[in-house]
């Protein structure tokens, strides 16, 4: 029922961004003033449709209804609320949804804040994306073609041909199958309405560059569109940001960035939108750069669609660690692309020739230059991930079947492009600001300069820093820290409101500085063993069982329990055990690293996690999930994680043991499993107030305690207890018992009588088989102890990266800086209304 | 024609070469074992071969285990890491690395499982060397 009404709303909402769509383009170009009103009250319509099927799917995944594909598929009944809400925008479908939403909300902005000549062009842009994306969700089935997939579907829709399904059709599953545990987290809640808040608002300089084409106003666009602009770029950065950081705290990717496609895919529309921020501010300025505003303007939204549908049709689907599934929507979303492309680049090459062009050449030594350099170096940076994403496709064109291209790739165009940046930005912001002339630039440059090389000659020599290449990388970085700074500080003597550019360039600086001392300066954190064996590795002196030289290094580390080991020099690391608990995910090990320093300082502990994927683990097998744990500190971050341990060999081996036994047991073996039981005893002999190690367990005699008579057999001669302690080291558990040993006659023979006590936590059991009266100790047995008995031991791998604080130091300055010029670009813009 | 046209024109030849020849360059394609044998770095695809022995060794800290291409060619894989997540349950495996003397030296491991929730990690991927 609720479901049905939501289909009906996604569909009237689609047939009214038709109407939409037709009216506004209607109302521009007859300037009819009243179809425009009508279009808007049809926007509006359209957004509390949307809102009430987002509603409508929020109740059924609120609900429980499994019968529903998308319910069954994200959550299931032991979720937590928040996260039952964020599986909304979890899958696919939903996220559609959200993004349908937010662009809603954009177009109410706009119709609200934008002024004629531009209204009508706008929301039709507006409208026209809303078609697209709202049929991705519509769910119509022709029976040749389908439109959409339909977040309302119910199972038997999704899987017609499943059995279960054809011989009980009104089969509704008993739970769904659960979000995935790594999406289980706070980040996950925020980052993906962030990112589609950017997409939406990214819209906004498309709409208005198309706007401006149609009504041949080529200048006045920029001032309603640069906030909006500016606004979306902070979204992606913010969206960006908590992506990396969300990878590197809880997924164990080792880093906050890996160039993965799906995280290039909010990367590019960044670049490509601040490409378009400088081309917009020239032309503000200066009345130049027209039609590189515009056309930034449109290609940052065509790659926000491009983009997606690189992420969203499966042609990633074997290239990325997280693209989306395919959902068939390949045609739908080529059509998208196609459409909104051909739209912004043939409009804009229809009206190229019109297009205004600066009457003379901007000179080399001026901001105009400068600022249009960046652009220009952005949208290459921009060009090259797209490339190198794109390989699934544009591979093809140099291999059959094309793998992704080597990390490297990335990084060898990215790091020259940033170097040329890094010095442009220096320059641009002292010319933006004044004139110069070479050899005045060269006077306010000098100390900049000298305090520059001062500071890249410390890091370099602390850093120990060989290569040449980065030698330069960390002279540019530093540059545009210092240089930019220089700026930021008379620009705060004059005019506070004027600093968001220089933060930004500043934030800028940092990231290069942080980027590159916190991945090529990650060190794998070692014992002093592992590292004469890497060495050796590298000189070839290490030699298979073949007799080929071993080249893959070790990295990681083995600690037993409680036995401190020398790490990196640096650290006395001691493995102190670990805690099971079910919270938040069931069986999850929480396990315990002391740190010491060497060199003195405080000790501290680092806890990483192990946890069993539950919703994907089958009855023959458990599949373990780690959860790394950063230190986090000014100048390194110390990132660690179990990457296996005693417990989950354990558990492996029980699970596998479990799944063979499972056919029936020949009664033979049986019985020599027996036997090898009997004969898995341990004696242990203990003076009073000793202790003794067996296995994990430590033994101590206390004391004898006299034994009750009821719990005595007939004719006992002597009849006593011995108060043990028993202690599990792994856990730090203990208790205590009292087993009895007794000697009785019957029928003139002597028995011993020494009832087990079992214990049954730790699957043994104890027998006080003997006293020695001559020593004064007695003689333990105990049952169930492995003989073979492995102390507890956990595998860690862990990396020190230097200055991870710079890299998120230098987002925040970027973000402040684009809130700095967002407030100003905003104020000056509502002020002139 | 102006000069600096030319400049530019020549520049954005210049750079669009070498930007797609260095990116054909770090591209490769998916080979199978046989083919692998002689190259520096190659991506092989296939699935886990259950019926011989695997498992992680603490002694060499390795995880070691034997693989079918696609051309149904098994050979044994060494991967310098404890066994992922998800190896059981994947359906395909791409292996990252270098072919020496019939064994595979895989710096990286690409898992497809069949995951239950078709969105985010479809892959679980495991890299092996700094990233």
């Amino acid at each position: 029922m609720i479901a049905e009404a939501g289909r009906w709303f996604l569909s009237i909402a689609f047939i009214s961004s038709v109407f939409t769509m037709v009216l506004y383009a209607y109302a521009s170009i007859k300037h009819d003033k009243k179809a425009e009103q009508i279009s808007n009250w049809l926007w509006g319509l359209k957004g509390i449709l949307v809102t009430a099927a987002s509603a409508a799917l929020i109740y059924l995944i609120m609900t429980h209804q499994f019968q529903y594909f998308y319910v069954w598929n994200y959550t299931s009944l032991d979720l937590e609320p928040q996260y039952l809400f964020s599986a909304f925008y979890g899958g696919q479908e939903g996220s559609f949804l959200l993004w349908v939403f937010f662009a809603f909300l954009v177009g109410l902005g706009l119709i609200k804040w934008t002024r004629k000549p531009y209204r009508g062009p706008v929301m039709f842009v507006m409208a026209m994306t809303q078609f697209f994306l709202l049929s991705m969700i519509l769910g119509w089935d022709f029976g040749v073609a389908k439109i959409g997939a339909s977040p309302f579907r119910t199972i038997a829709q999704e899987m017609p041909n499943a059995p279960f399904l054809q011989a009980n059709p009104g089969f509704v599953p008993q739970d769904g199958t659960g979000l995935n545990d790594l999406l289980k987290s706070p980040w996950m809640m925020i980052h993906p309405p962030i990112i589609f808040l950017g997409f939406s608002m990214m819209t906004v300089p498309f709409a208005f560059a198309v706007a401006s084409l149609w009504t041949k106003t080529y200048h006045e666009w920029i001032r309603p569109a640069l906030p909006w602009t500016l606004a979306a770029n902070l979204c992606l950065l913010t969206a960006i940001f908590l992506g990396g950081y969300w990878a590197y705290e809880t997924l164990s990717f080792g880093g906050y960035w890996a160039w993965d496609p799906v995280e290039n895919a909010s990367l590019v529309p960044w670049l490509i939108g601040t490409a378009g921020i400088h081309a917009m501010i020239i032309q503000r300025k200066s009345k130049r750069a027209h039609k590189a505003s515009i056309f930034f303007a449109l290609l940052a939204y065509v790659s926000v669609i491009y983009q997606t549908f690189l992420t969203r049709s499966g042609v990633l689907a074997d290239q990325s660690v997280h693209s989306f599934v395919d959902l068939g929507l390949y045609n739908q979303l080529l059509a998208f692309i196609l459409i909104v492309t051909f739209m912004g680049i043939g409009f804009y090459l229809y009206r190229y020739k019109e297009l205004p062009s600066p009457e003379k050449e901007s000179k080399f030594l001026s901001r105009e230059f400068m600022t249009f350099t960046g652009a220009m170096l952005l949208f290459i940076l921009g060009i090259v991930i797209i490339l190198g994403t794109s390989s699934p496709i544009l591979g093809k064109l140099f291999v059959d079947n094309p793998t992704p291209p080597d990390i490297q790739f990335y990084n060898d165009w990215s790091m020259p492009i940033a170097i040329i940046m890094a010095i442009t930005t220096v320059i641009g912001q002292y010319l933006f600001w004044e004139k110069h002339t070479w050899e005045s630039l060269a006077g306010e440059l000098i100390t900049p300069l000298l305090v520059t090389s001062t500071i890249s000659v410390i890091s370099i020599v602390l850093g120990n820093v060989t290569s040449l290449y980065y030698m330069i990388y960390i002279f540019a970085g530093w540059f545009t820290v210092i240089g930019n700074g220089t700026v930021l500080i008379r620009l705060l003597r004059k005019n506070p409101k004027l600093v968001g550019g220089t933060l930004t360039h500043i934030g800028f600086g940092l990231l290069l500085l942080g980027i590159i001392s916190s991945s090529v300066y990650t060190t794998p954190m070692l014992d002093k063993r592992t590292e004469d064996y890497n060495l050796r590795v590298e000189q070839g002196d290490v030699i298979d069982e073949e007799g080929f030289p071993i080249t893959q290094k070790v990295e990681m580390f083995e600690l037993t329990i409680n036995q401190p080991k020398l790490i990196s020099d640096k650290y006395m690391v001691t493995y102190e055990g670990y805690e099971l608990s079910d919270s938040p995910r069931p069986g999850q090990q929480n396990y315990r690293l002391k740190f010491e320093p060497i060199e003195g300082g405080n000790p501290f502990y680092l806890s990483p996690e192990v946890y069993p994927m539950l919703t994907s683990s089958g009855p023959n097998s458990v599949e373990w999930s780690v959860d790394p744990h950063v230190r986090t500190g000014w100048f390194n971050d110390i990132y660690l994680y179990v990457a296996g341990s005693q417990y989950v060999e354990k558990r492996n081996e029980a699970v596998e043991q479990n799944s063979q036994n499972q056919p029936m047991i020949p009664v033979g073996d049986a019985q020599s499993e027996d036997q090898q039981a009997e004969e898995d005893v341990q004696t242990i002999e203990l003076s009073q107030g000793e202790t003794t190690t067996a296995g994990p367990f430590q033994f101590t005699f206390q004391n004898f305690v006299p034994a009750s008579e009821e719990s005595l057999p007939e004719n006992t001669q002597i009849g006593i207890r011995s108060l043990i302690r028993i202690e599990h080291e792994p856990s730090g558990r203990a208790f205590e018992a009292e087993p009895l040993f007794a000697v009785y006659t019957e029928d003139d023979r002597s028995y011993t009588y020494s009832p087990p006590i079992d214990i049954q936590e730790w699957g043994m059991s104890v027998l006080f088989t003997s006293v020695h009266p001559e020593t004064d100790s007695i003689e333990l047995s105990v049952y169930g102890l492995d003989e073979n008995f492995e102390e507890d031991w956990v595998l860690v791998v862990a990396e020190q990266k230097p200055f991870v604080s710079i890299v998120w130091m230098g987002t925040f300055m970027l973000m402040a800086g684009f809130s700095v010029s967002i407030f100003r670009h905003w104020a000056r813009e509502k002020n002139t209304v | 024609m102006k000069p600096k046209l030319i400049i530019g024109i020549v520049s954005i030849i210049v750079f669009t070469s070498l930007l797609m020849y260095n990116f054909g360059n770090s591209i490769s394609t998916y080979v199978n074992f046989e083919e692998a044998e002689g190259r520096s770095s190659s991506h092989v695809v296939g699935v886990w071969d259950s019926s011989q022995d695997y498992g992680f060794s603490r002694d060499t800290m390795q995880f070691v285990f034997y693989m079918e291409d696609r051309s149904g060619n098994v050979r044994k894989v060494i991967y310098p890491r404890p066994k992922p997540n998800n190896f059981e349950q994947a359906t395909q495996l791409v292996v990252i690395g270098e072919m020496k003397n019939d064994v595979f030296y895989a710096n990286e491991m690409l898992m497809k499982c069949p995951s239950k929730y078709n969105d985010e990690p479809q892959f679980e991927q495991v890299n092996a060397t700094e990233s």
